[in-house]
């Protein structure tokens, strides 16, 4: 029973939801509407247990005095700080969610752990660009065209290497990602049957 | 251990710092590497320039804080164009993170010109359901956005008396750090409306709007950090701004970044060559 | 098919009348006509002006429109009533009015003519996954290659357990909704068994908070298969945040703090993939990604020991438990990436054939290939 409605929803929903692409009468369109209105009703509710999960995480480093507890305290009062503001003073521009909390904090720490990136790069381009065989002296090369073709310093080296970097990057790099994309989109479609026909179970938790 | 097993493992922290003082360094002290624009960047230009005088151009900034150094400076840089060829500019977007940034550039931008809210340029604001917004606008801008960001009728403000529906938009740049962005507007916006659609993107997904302008769907494409700089050097060199330029001083770290992380992977290869060398 | 009138007559001198075409649009949801017209090529009108009659409201001009323009859709009318068209070409301050076409009924559709190439091709590579599924059920052999990846898997569940530190799991950024994400969590499931068989200790972050509440359920369930209830530990199974890079740095502080001996990121990732995976790396960690994201294999593959490129995630669940409904399923997708092959090739020839004068037959059947919202075939409608 615990595994068989669940089972029975998805069977029903999936093949109404398929259905319901190749209809487009205001009957579909309207179910359609519903399901999403649904969905996002549903992670609203969710979100509730999440914030209800990361609370009790931290409050239990915190009463057991593990390693780095001091950061719980850090997260929890950002948690109770943030939904406070929010409700107080609102939302909209001007609000000081928005000119403090968003600008002035998630803005500049969003684009810094952005930034790392720059850094990280470098150091996994050093460690795992070598030419140990011949696909990845290719690799190499072609990340070298491409490297310095996307730069001022590339057409001042040689005219043609942005043309030949964009080349390399709409042509076989195009055409890589594209099987890829399709092996993808297969890979989805058949894992969707699976899962709509009850074949695959391991998100219902496993088990037959 | 010798210079060459030296090479083979040099410590991270070691590179991290020689990337940041030669990130950073440009951004103090320009070198002046110099940009050339290419076709790409060079279509958008053309393009806003075409606008005739008193039209308007539509943004639709559809990115995020993340992505704020690639595509803000084009957000700018198309906003500058535009006042100084008294051009209207409205904004929009489909994401809700874009919301601010497109704020900070409404606020900041139009007065260097002299434009005025509400009759030079109005931010329509954040919207859910892409294809329900593009199409809304579409037929009518009003019923999708009866007020703008800040809470202004539309009825208000004299800007939207002449631009109603998106027929009357000559052209739009689409500015998106991935989806929805630029392809939604293409799908709804152009094979519908009709609306001629230009794109600004990260470097990264770039290559995904390549097939658009083969076709000539996309009319020009400014991808990542080096297309907001090429358009920069385009507004310098026509005279439109005279603005300092995030882009094109941000392109000779870029630049310095790629060189170094070339010479590193040179360096690594070279030592690793010499090992098995030394070890046969 | 809905009405499709042919109108004659044009008022200026020595010219040919215009064509206007009005018709219920097809394959949509009701209250919009379309319109198309075809001008004389001798007229240059400033402008052109679409006037509405019907029996319920007063004429009126529904779209003013340039002399460039062919065609458009009125989507301000009521399904049920009759409506009726005519076109005025603007010249100067002179309108020079088309007759009326005659009455014209929106209504909805039941189906979508537009998508029936999406439907043959859905139902064919149904057919193929399940006469496979059937295949594997009747004890047959399928033969599924080599993923390093997947054979992995339990050298580093066992190389955590001999060193004593924890196994990381990260599932992805994305919802529920995503495939990814749930091929990711029929892996973990898996994952989880063995950590419970070799007793390590497993942590799973999370940034959505339905994944966090299906991913516990998935390792609780994998660790009372196992036998072992008692080992099972919620606190381990956790949300973070659904802030992206939040959510990175986060993970990274864990993997720093716990030095965890393997790490896994199987899911949907976005920028955040290089900044997990080179702070896994100097942790020491093995780590095995995977991800149907194409933007961020290049980082996984740079950054971590194995990398499941694409599809060879969703043949994770498929591999690693042998079930033959899988396998079967997985024999399927291939089989359907054999027939994309095909028509490729032969969509590759239908173009290079219709581009030859004399052999427009070959683009009707390009076109049937098309993926659009409104497919003009057989409603008589002029096409482009």
């Amino acid at each position: 029973m615990r595994r068989s409605i669940p089972l029975a929803i998805c069977l029903i929903m999936g093949i109404v939801m398929m259905v319901q692409f190749f209809v487009p009468h205001p009957i579909s369109v309207g179910f359609y509407d519903l399901t999403t209105k649904w969905i996002r009703i549903v992670s609203a509710f969710a979100l509730v247990l999440g914030v209800g999960s990361l609370a009790l995480y931290h409050l239990d480093r915190l009463q057991r005095r593990r390693a780095g507890w001091v950061y719980s305290i850090v997260t929890l009062v950002a948690l109770v700080v943030t939904a406070v503001i929010g409700l107080v003073w609102g939302v909209k521009p001007g609000s000081p969610l928005q000119e403090v909390i968003f600008k002035n904090m998630l803005v500049p720490l969003n684009a810094s752990m952005f930034a790392i990136l720059a850094f990280y790069m470098a150091s996994a381009a050093y460690r795992a660009f070598r030419a140990r065989t011949k696909e990845a002296a290719l690799l190499l090369i072609a990340a070298f065209i491409v490297m310095l073709g996307m730069v001022p310093v590339g057409a001042a080296i040689w005219g043609k290497l942005p043309e030949v970097a964009e080349w390399i990057l709409s042509v076989p790099n195009m055409a890589a990602k594209r099987a890829i994309v399709f092996g993808v989109a297969l890979g989805a479609i058949a894992t969707s049957l699976k899962v709509i026909l009850g074949i695959e179970r391991g998100w219902l938790g496993g088990g037959k | 251990m010798n210079i060459w097993e030296r090479l083979l493992k040099i410590d991270r922290k070691i590179i991290f710092v020689v990337m940041a003082v030669l990130v950073l360094f440009p951004l103090l002290k320009p070198l002046g590497l110099g940009v050339s624009s290419g076709p790409r960047a060079k279509a958008v230009f053309d393009a806003v320039d075409a606008i005739p005088p008193g039209k308007t151009l539509l943004i639709s900034v559809d990115f995020d804080p993340a992505s704020m150094p690639e595509l803000y400076p084009m957000l700018v840089a198309l906003m500058r164009h535009a006042f100084a060829r008294d051009v209207k500019v409205l904004l929009c977007g489909l994401w809700i993170t874009g919301a601010g940034l497109a704020d900070k550039a409404v606020t900041e931008i139009p007065p260097e010109y002299g434009k005025e809210y509400g009759k030079d340029v109005v931010y329509l604001g954040w919207k859910a359901g892409v294809d329900a917004v593009i199409l809304g606008m579409g037929e009518n801008i009003k019923n999708v956005f009866p007020v703008d960001y800040y809470g202004h009728p539309l009825d208000s403000l004299p800007m939207m008396q002449e631009v109603v529906r998106l027929r009357d938009i000559p052209f739009m740049v689409a500015i998106s750090a991935g989806t929805p962005g630029f392809g939604d507007w293409l799908l709804y916006g152009q094979s519908r409306y009709g609306l001629r659609v230009g794109a600004g993107v990260t470097a990264v997904s770039a290559a995904d709007a390549y097939p658009y302008l083969q076709t000539g769907q996309l009319t020009g494409l400014l991808a990542g950090m080096k297309g907001a700089a090429e358009y920069e050097v385009l507004l310098t060199r026509k005279g439109y701004s005279k603005a300092y330029m995030p882009a094109v001083a941000a392109m000779d770290s870029q630049s310095l970044a790629h060189l170094v992380i070339l010479i590193l992977v040179v360096l690594g290869n070279v030592a690793f060559f010499a090992t098995r060398m030394k070890r046969r | 098919m809905g009405n499709t009138l042919l109108l004659f007559a044009w008022l200026l001198s020595a010219v040919s009348p215009p064509t206007l075409f009005v018709q219920d649009t097809p394959n949509d949801a009701g209250k919009s006509i379309t319109i198309r017209w075809q001008l004389a090529p001798e007229q240059s009108p400033d402008l052109v002006v679409l006037e509405r009659s019907c029996e319920r409201e007063s004429t009126q001009i529904v779209a003013t429109l340039g002399a460039g323009d062919n065609g458009y859709i009125d989507e301000n009318v009521c399904d049920g009533v009759r409506y009726a068209y005519r076109l005025g070409a603007v010249f100067g301050t002179d309108t020079v009015w088309s007759e009326s076409s005659g009455w014209v009924v929106s209504k909805p559709q039941w189906f979508n003519w537009g998508r029936v190439n999406i439907l043959i091709a859905m139902i064919l590579f149904f057919a193929l996954v399940i006469y496979f599924i059937e295949h594997a059920k009747a004890g047959r052999h399928l033969f599924v290659r080599r993923i390093a990846g997947l054979d992995a898997v339990e050298e580093a569940v066992g190389r955590a357990t001999e060193m004593g530190k924890p196994i990381v799991y990260v599932p992805g950024l994305g919802s529920v909704a995503d495939i990814a994400t749930i091929a990711s969590l029929n892996i973990l499931g898996e994952v989880a068994k063995k950590t419970a068989q070799y007793d390590s200790a497993l942590l799973v972050p999370n940034r959505d908070p339905i994944v966090y509440t299906v991913a516990r359920e998935v390792v609780k369930e994998a660790y009372t298969r196992a036998g072992r209830p008692d080992a099972f530990k919620p606190d381990n199974i956790f949300y973070v945040t659904s802030e992206q890079f939040a959510y990175a740095a986060a993970v990274d502080g864990l993997m720093v703090r716990e030095k965890p001996a393997t790490n896994f990121f199987l899911g949907t990732f976005w920028a955040e993939s290089l900044i997990l995976a080179e702070t896994g790396a100097t942790t020491g960690a093995i780590q095995i990604a995977g991800t149907d994201s194409v933007f961020q294999l290049p980082f996984f593959i740079t950054a971590c020991d194995y990398t499941l490129i694409g599809e060879e995630l969703y043949a994770a669940s498929a591999y690693l438990s042998r079930e033959p409904l899988l396998l079967g399923s997985l024999k399927g997708q291939d089989m359907g990436k054999l027939v994309i092959l095909l028509v490729i090739v032969l969509g590759s020839a239908l173009v290079l054939l219709s581009a030859l004068p004399g052999l427009k037959f070959f683009q009707a059947v390009s076109n049937f290939f098309n993926v659009s919202g409104i497919n003009l075939i057989g409603t008589g409608l002029p096409l482009g």
